[in-house]
């Protein structure tokens, strides 16, 4: 073990993360206070939440950066199948907890966890375990592919039951996007879009709510109060805080405008604070992230921490990019969160164990790298 | 290694390359949303924080001419609930409705809605304010604002007008001057967070209101109040539907007075008139409005009569400047003249006047005189001065809806419109015409603009415009109007206009009365009385018109009810402006007569009125055609009984005869 520089972590990719935790407690602090002093008197109690889940983060990310991932590989079936019957357990009255007609966390002891947050991950370690057991079997439809998406279906048929077709969105990216750098045949991932397209039809044809997020989407203006509401203030927000911001604290689209800043446009509340400059660092971070965490997965000698370093980068690029999206208006609104900078302790806590599993496996590569 | 693991690189790669793409991308979106197009939606964005708040400017005063005030702005504030703030709907609705008196479901449901204000209430006093305010609500906004105060209600309603519930001016004066009186409202402007409240530390900008001038009227408080008391009494006496009086100075065309009786409470201007009481709950919103606007309507100014009789002083005028007719020129009243045709009667056609010079035709105001006068201007002559004195268009005076009244095309006078028109019927005009073109008669032939304002003042008293006395033109001669006086003075000092004689000044005027005109026929019974005088004759200070539409009483002549209204008038103002009565050697003798009270005599036979007269020492004059052989009742009488006058005044007797 002496002298062996692979005992170290990937410092560029720990202190980005750590920019980004930083960066996400002073804007959910921000962007919260109005609302938190307003609602419940204490302007720290967005402060004090996000705060105490990024020091529990900082603790679980040291954790898994040295709990072996391997050991993780074994842990595979049994993580899911928890993650399976703790969202089942959301549908159950006494455990499970509703907020806007939504069922999407359970309670323990006073702390609400979201499952699908953890299922996320028994997902990425169950497949990347898989997948990597399966070589050249990957190329085969029935045996590589079939089985990731029924577990997909079951996955996303729980999580829109709660009902989370955000979430479930993610679950379908991120498999697919592991079928893919697993190597399966593309036409055995493409096919699957055949059947995704009518279905997506009937969905929007069936569902005013959608169409009517999708039409928002194309004309915010053309019903500024109603469905195009949030769309139209996360364009405000960041349009009124041009190249340099209004300056940290300074956001008024955050007194009301865009509800729940905290959460889903936090984004929009960056750009109205932090201008482009703040925005653009946002995103060079997790640019920054992305290939650090890629350049661990092509330098891992073994498949399992090379697909499960791949799979984790994947479900933050995914989420990041479609948070940012929906804030710039790029595609319709849905609620996705902004990792490691939204408000909401189990995504934080996931997400910095996800980053602490990066770190244990970046560990493991090749000192003079790939 | 493996072909798996290759792939699996290749794959990695593509991955990276797509994630950095997309993320590219999304910078592209923030260059165009955060720089390209931020100005828009930071334009846009500052639209829906920031919200404007009107600062009422106050509304000038309105002075009369010596300062003191007629209309004022009194503090009054508007209640307003910001629905956001309010933490008890239920006790905000409760306190709101028994404070201000309103209906409490109504005010709940504006209490709770989604605005980021509501106005409850306009024009609240500030003892309610204070009320509500002890109540300490939260939610509860009061900004200040003034509401138009009368002090005296009802006084020279006609003129000053009124103004609604936000401060614009909506009759009168409050109308046409308008403009200098509202000045400039203030703005505030704050930042709201989407609830509607107001953002800490956002810099609150505000621009001051500019406040209204104050405007200075010609018209004199003491002498309208002489007006106003007159005129009511007039009203009261005569029964009449209505009467009106205007005092002006002929010489720069200033209104000193203008008053008409039936009024209205301008700081009430939507309340009931008396007279309709009874049913005003069970009549439409629309019959209503009808009834209000009739009586918001200045007869001076927007109705117009035949002036009968008075016009004949136009008629003289025109004569005397044409040198159509000297004052001594004799005439010859047979009772009535052949024209074109038809039969024009003298108004004495029971008792012609016979032979008269021209001013003795002016004092019996004798139509075979006028008709004479008339044959010799011309049409054309004399509807060239009708129209130069201002007949036929608007004085321009600066009240609202002035009628032009109406003057024949000349192409459409024949002989008889012509006579008729020489004794004042067949033409339509409006009082304010009529006295502006008298005063024009008495004041060396100027026709002046009759002014009703004088300037603008701002708040320390500066004159910021001055409103000039405007000349129209020059109608007749100066000599014309030195005729035209002396032969006015001699109409009140020994013709029909004697009612308007006050012992000490020098009077000049006409009566008129003209039967009316409805539906383009003269309606039975039904007159318009009025007198026009002016002095002294020798200098006019003051012009005076009155006139009583419809009087109720047995006496109508413009000679007996109209001429002691102008005359009552005349004489208070004369002493309020200082001008010193100068008595005669047989006027000072009648002076020392003693007093004696008008005993009542009404419904007496007309023998029994005569000794009760007589007893009292005083002289009589019978009205009408009289049998003497016959008992006649007494109908009515001048002065009232009860009356305090000077021993051998003359009393007037309307009569009857009683069917046997």
């Amino acid at each position: 073990m002496s002298g062996r520089k692979a005992n170290n972590v990937d410092f560029t990719l720990l202190i980005t993360v750590l920019t980004l935790l930083a960066i996400g407690v002073a804007m959910v602090f921000s962007a919260s206070s109005i609302s938190s002093f307003i609602r419940d008197n204490d302007k720290y109690q967005y402060l004090k939440s996000q705060g105490a889940f990024a020091i529990i983060g900082i603790f679980a990310m040291w954790f898994f950066s040295r709990f072996s991932y391997k050991k993780l590989g074994n842990l595979a079936l049994p993580l899911v199948i928890i993650s399976m019957i703790l969202l089942v357990l959301v549908f159950v009255p006494g455990i499970g907890v509703g907020s806007h007609g939504a069922y999407r966390w359970i309670k323990i002891g006073p702390q609400r966890i979201q499952p699908s947050e953890f299922a996320k991950f028994a997902l990425v370690v169950f497949m990347a375990k898989g997948l990597s057991n399966k070589k050249e079997k990957v190329r085969s439809f029935t045996q590589g592919v079939l089985p990731y998406i029924i577990l997909m279906g079951i996955y996303c048929v729980l999580i829109i039951l709660e009902p989370n077709k955000s979430m479930a969105i993610i679950f379908a990216a991120i498999t697919f996007t592991l079928l893919f750098a697993a190597g399966a045949k593309m036409s055995h991932l493409l096919v699957w879009l055949t059947p995704i397209i009518p279905a997506g039809i009937f969905i929007l044809i069936k569902d005013k709510y959608s169409l009517l997020r999708i039409t928002s989407y194309m004309d915010p203006w053309s019903d500024h109060l109603g469905s195009g509401y949030q769309a139209i203030q996360s364009l405000l927000a960041l349009g009124s805080g041009g190249i340099f911001g209004l300056g940290l604290g300074n956001s008024r689209q955050k007194f009301f405008y865009i509800p729940e800043p905290q959460n889903d446009f936090i984004f929009a509340i960056i750009g109205e604070e932090l201008g482009f400059i703040g925005t653009t660092t946002i995103i060079v971070l997790f640019m920054l992230l992305i290939w650090r965490g890629l350049r661990i997965s092509l330098s891992c000698p073994d498949m399992f921490g090379s697909l499960l370093a791949t799979g984790i980068v994947c479900m933050v690029a995914i989420q990041v990019a479609l948070n940012i999206a929906v804030a710039t208006v790029s595609i319709p609104t849905t609620g996705i969160s902004l990792p490691f900078i939204s408000s909401g302790g189990s995504s934080l806590l996931f997400m910095m164990i996800n980053m602490g599993v990066l770190l244990n496996i970046s560990k493991n590569i090749k000192a003079n790298g790939s | 290694m493996s072909s798996v693991k290759r792939t699996v690189k290749k794959r990695l790669i593509v991955l990276l390359a797509g994630f950095f793409a997309v993320y590219f991308a999304l910078v592209g979106r923030l260059v165009f949303i955060q720089i390209i197009n931020s100005s828009e939606y930071r334009q846009k964005a500052m639209e829906q924080w920031t919200k404007d708040t009107v600062v009422k400017s106050r509304r000038g005063i309105i002075y009369d001419r010596n300062g003191k005030e007629l209309a004022i702005s009194a503090t009054a504030y508007e209640v307003s609930v910001s629905p956001a703030n309010v933490k008890d709907p239920e006790a905000v609705a409760q306190a709101l409705s028994e404070v201000l008196g309103l209906d409490e479901q109504a005010v709940l449901e504006k209490v709770k809605t989604k605005k980021a204000s509501v106005t409850i209430m306009k024009n609240v006093d500030s003892e309610k304010v204070k009320l509500l305010r002890e109540k300490e609500l939260k939610g509860l906004s009061f900004a200040d604002g003034s509401k138009r105060f009368y002090p005296q209600a009802n006084f020279a309603a006609f003129v000053l007008g009124f103004t609604n519930i936000d401060n614009e001016g909506l009759n009168g004066a409050e109308l046409t001057y308008n403009k200098y009186l509202t000045g400039y409202p203030g703005r505030i402007i704050n930042m709201y967070d989407a609830h509607g409240k107001e953002l800490p530390g956002s810099d609150t900008k505000y621009y001051e209101p500019k406040d209204g001038l104050n405007l200075v009227l010609t018209v004199d408080e003491v002498i309208q109040h002489f007006a106003e008391k007159h005129v009511e009494n007039a009203w009261v006496e005569n029964k009449a539907k209505s009467v009106t009086a205007i005092v002006m100075d002929p010489n720069n065309g200033d209104i000193l007075a203008m008053a008409s009786k039936p009024d209205y409470d301008n700081n009430d201007y939507k309340k009931a008139p008396e007279q309709y009481l009874g049913n005003w709950d069970s009549m439409s919103s629309k019959e209503r409005q009808d009834v209000l606007n009739s009586i918001w309507r200045n007869p001076a100014v927007n109705d117009t009569y035949e002036p009968g009789s008075t016009f004949k002083i136009i008629t003289s005028a025109v004569g005397i400047e044409e040198g159509v007719v000297k004052p001594e020129d004799k005439f010859y009243c047979a009772g009535s003249v052949m024209i074109g045709g038809k039969r024009l009667k003298c108004w004495r056609s029971h008792n012609p006047h016979g032979s008269q010079t021209f001013v003795e035709g002016v004092m019996s105001s004798c139509n075979p005189v006028f008709i004479a006068v008339g044959e010799k201007l011309g049409a054309e002559k004399f509807y060239k001065y009708i129209r130069a004195f201002g007949f036929g268009e608007k004085t321009n005076i600066m009240l609202p809806g002035e009628a032009p009244g109406i003057v024949r095309g000349v192409g459409a006078v024949g002989p008889v419109e012509l006579a008729t028109t020489s004794f004042g019927q067949g033409i339509s005009v409006t009082p304010i015409q009529l006295i502006t073109a008298v005063a024009a008669i008495a004041n060396g032939g100027k026709l002046m603009e009759p002014r009703i304002a004088k300037k603008l003042i701002d708040n320390e008293g500066n004159t910021v415009y001055e409103f000039e006395p405007r000349m129209v033109r020059q109608v007749i001669s100066k000599e014309t109007s030195d005729t035209m006086r002396s032969i006015l003075e001699s109409v009140v000092a020994f013709g029909t206009g004697n009612k308007a004689y006050i012992p000490g000044y020098k009077i000049a005027g006409k009566t008129g009365t003209a039967q009316k005109v409805e539906n383009k026929v003269y309606a039975a019974g039904k007159y318009i009385s009025s007198f026009l005088g002016f002095a002294p004759a020798n200098d006019p200070k003051v012009i005076v018109l009155v006139v009583i539409d419809e009087p109720g009483g047995a006496i109508y002549y413009g000679g007996q009810i109209a001429a002691p209204v102008v005359g009552n008038i005349m004489s208070d103002t004369l002493r309020y402006l200082d001008i010193k009565p100068q008595y005669t050697e047989e006027e000072a003798k009648l002076m020392q007569r003693p007093a004696v009270v008008v005993p009542e005599i009404r419904n007496m036979s007309l023998k029994d009125a005569i000794i009760k007269i007589h007893e009292a020492g005083l002289k009589y004059s019978v009205e009408g055609e009289v049998d003497y052989t016959n008992s006649s009742l007494v109908l009515d009488q001048i002065p009232k009984s009860g009356s305090n006058v000077n021993e051998g005044t003359t009393v007037i007797l309307a009569v009857k005869p009683v069917e046997q």
